[in-house]
């Protein structure tokens, strides 16, 4: 009887295997939990063999980690054709149909996506510094991704968008400026038929944190990958107490969070965008503030 | 995992492509830092700026706000590139200066102020920009992070020893030593003279150095 449930992919894994067969994390680490909560995710190993399916991917290097898939008769993946490293010819790579074309501009991908159907090798990579983190769904299991993380997915997992309503509008009358901290719009993965595998990539490293019934924190918008849909998620302003700036007009001194509430498990990156220039802010979405 | 303490407070560093600070705050402790750095805190954490002479440090092309943020409570810190974090323990009367953009953040026992790069070769040709930062501890240790892109090596000069550094790999130096433009003139023939520029740096002191950098352009 199987009683290990990995710790960064949730799901019941082999205890004597050197590494998660499901997600590559090792499973004989360390906790390695800081004292506020968060876990690192572990680089998966270098040649780590992940199962799906008939089909397996075997994750290679660690700065720009390579995804190497060896697909089996009658499964697929899609992907964007930027992350195209290498194939094997016999692997037939066709695009995507149309149907959905909508969903994937809104999700923030590519209209036209490529589909590689077994048998066949093939191999992707993003191009930053970073780690490449696998989910596996269960069927009928669902995650929201930030948009621009989404490396690859198995044939059978389905995606949609949804709007982050976390905006804020900067400027005057005449040149107004909407801002999408996080994003206009979020991914969310849902695995039908049977159980898939997600694969996201993430520049430099990823750190996760389960939060509890209720329990909040205060996080940078862009630093977010990925979240459990039971997570909510708003805009957070806060006002640290200036000293003297307040004489310029334009000038807005605040820091722009977002603001997660469990219960669920969230994970952000080390590396996320600079905030934008401090002008003021006109208009926004529903928003929490504090002044200090 | 590693942990470090300054005064009643802790940090923990992790990561090994952009590393995380992460700070539990007691509440008589607060650490500032660019405001663009902080990653996550908790909401408890008090947020307040440090008085600098802002514009003039905007014409200087660095961040005319530096944050505080006061204890109790927890928060964390990153930079954009990746790198190592450098964590220097300053004693009681030390100095240092560090690149302009480089540090991530400082306890509130360190004073900080930022100086001007000497000389218009300097300025121009240094590759460093017009500012340094300068961190300084009078009677309380403190604790100094600093980002570093790529990897980050130490080299300690004796007194009068010098070393030429390309300026944009230069990190942080004790106070005690100089900084000069060094003009390298490079001959090729048909091809005319091209000048390069170097920092030279004369101890006695501490020399810091980051392996990733964008090149500093030679002019002819």
């Amino acid at each position: 009887m199987n009683t290990y449930v990995c710790r960064f992919c949730r799901q019941p894994s082999d205890p004597s295997a050197p590494t998660c067969p499901l997600c590559g994390a090792p499973v004989d680490i360390r906790d390695s939990v800081s004292d506020s909560g968060w876990t690192k995710q572990p680089p998966i190993r270098d040649m780590a063999k992940l199962q799906f399916g008939q089909s397996h991917v075997q994750i290679a290097g660690t700065m720009v980690p390579i995804a190497e898939f060896n697909l089996a008769q009658q499964e697929m993946v899609y992907f964007s054709h930027h992350v195209l490293l290498w194939a094997d010819p016999a692997t037939r790579m066709q695009n995507m149909s149309m149907r959905g074309g909508w969903k994937r501009m809104m999700a923030g991908m590519p209209l036209i996506m490529l589909e590689a159907h077994g048998p066949g090798h093939i191999a992707l990579s993003d191009n930053h510094a970073g780690e490449v983190i696998a989910l596996p769904l269960q069927h009928g299991q669902s995650i929201w991704v930030k948009e621009h993380r989404f490396l690859t997915a198995t044939g059978n997992i389905r995606y949609d968008w949804t709007s982050n309503d976390v905006w804020y509008v900067t400027g005057d009358d005449n040149d107004q400026e909407t801002h999408y901290p996080m994003g206009q719009f979020g991914d969310v993965f849902t695995a039908t038929d049977r159980p898939g595998l997600l694969l996201l990539h993430a520049p430099g490293n990823v750190f996760i944190r389960d939060l509890q019934q209720g329990q909040s924190l205060l996080i940078q918008p862009s630093s977010l990958v990925y979240r459990d849909n039971s997570v909510r998620v708003h805009l957070h302003l806060e006002y640290p107490r200036s000293q003297g700036f307040a004489f310029w007009r334009s000038f807005d001194y605040r820091n722009v969070f977002i603001r997660v509430t469990g219960p669920g498990r969230i994970a952000v990156q080390s590396i996320f965008e600079r905030p934008e220039e401090m002008e003021m802010i006109r208009n926004h979405s529903y928003a929490t503030r504090h002044r200090w | 995992m590693t942990e470090l303490r300054f005064s009643g407070s802790t940090c923990q560093v992790e990561g090994e492509l952009v590393p995380v600070a992460e700070i539990a705050l007691a509440p008589q402790d607060g650490v500032y830092f660019e405001h663009h750095v902080l990653l996550w805190k908790d909401e408890s954490v008090p947020l307040s700026s440090l008085k600098t002479s802002g514009p003039r440090r905007s014409l200087g092309g660095m961040p005319h706000i530096v944050s505080v943020a006061n204890g109790p409570g927890r928060i964390a810190f990153s930079r954009d590139a990746a790198g190592e974090l450098v964590v220097l323990p300053l004693h009681p009367g030390m100095e240092l200066d560090v690149r302009e953009h480089a540090f991530l953040l400082a306890s509130h026992s360190i004073q900080y102020s930022f100086v001007r790069i000497k000389g218009l070769a300097n300025a121009l040709h240094g590759g460093n920009g017009m500012w340094m930062d300068r961190f300084v501890t009078s009677q309380q240790p403190g604790l100094l992070i600093l980002h570093g892109n790529g990897n980050v090596l130490q080299r300690t000069l004796g007194a009068g020893e010098k070393i030429l550094v390309e300026p944009g790999a230069f990190l942080y130096k004790d106070s005690s030593v100089t900084l000069q433009t060094q003009q390298i003139q490079l001959k090729t023939g048909m091809l005319g003279h091209h000048n390069m520029y170097l920092a030279e740096m004369t101890g006695p002191g501490r020399v810091g150095i980051q392996s990733m950098y964008v090149h500093h352009h030679s002019g002819e």
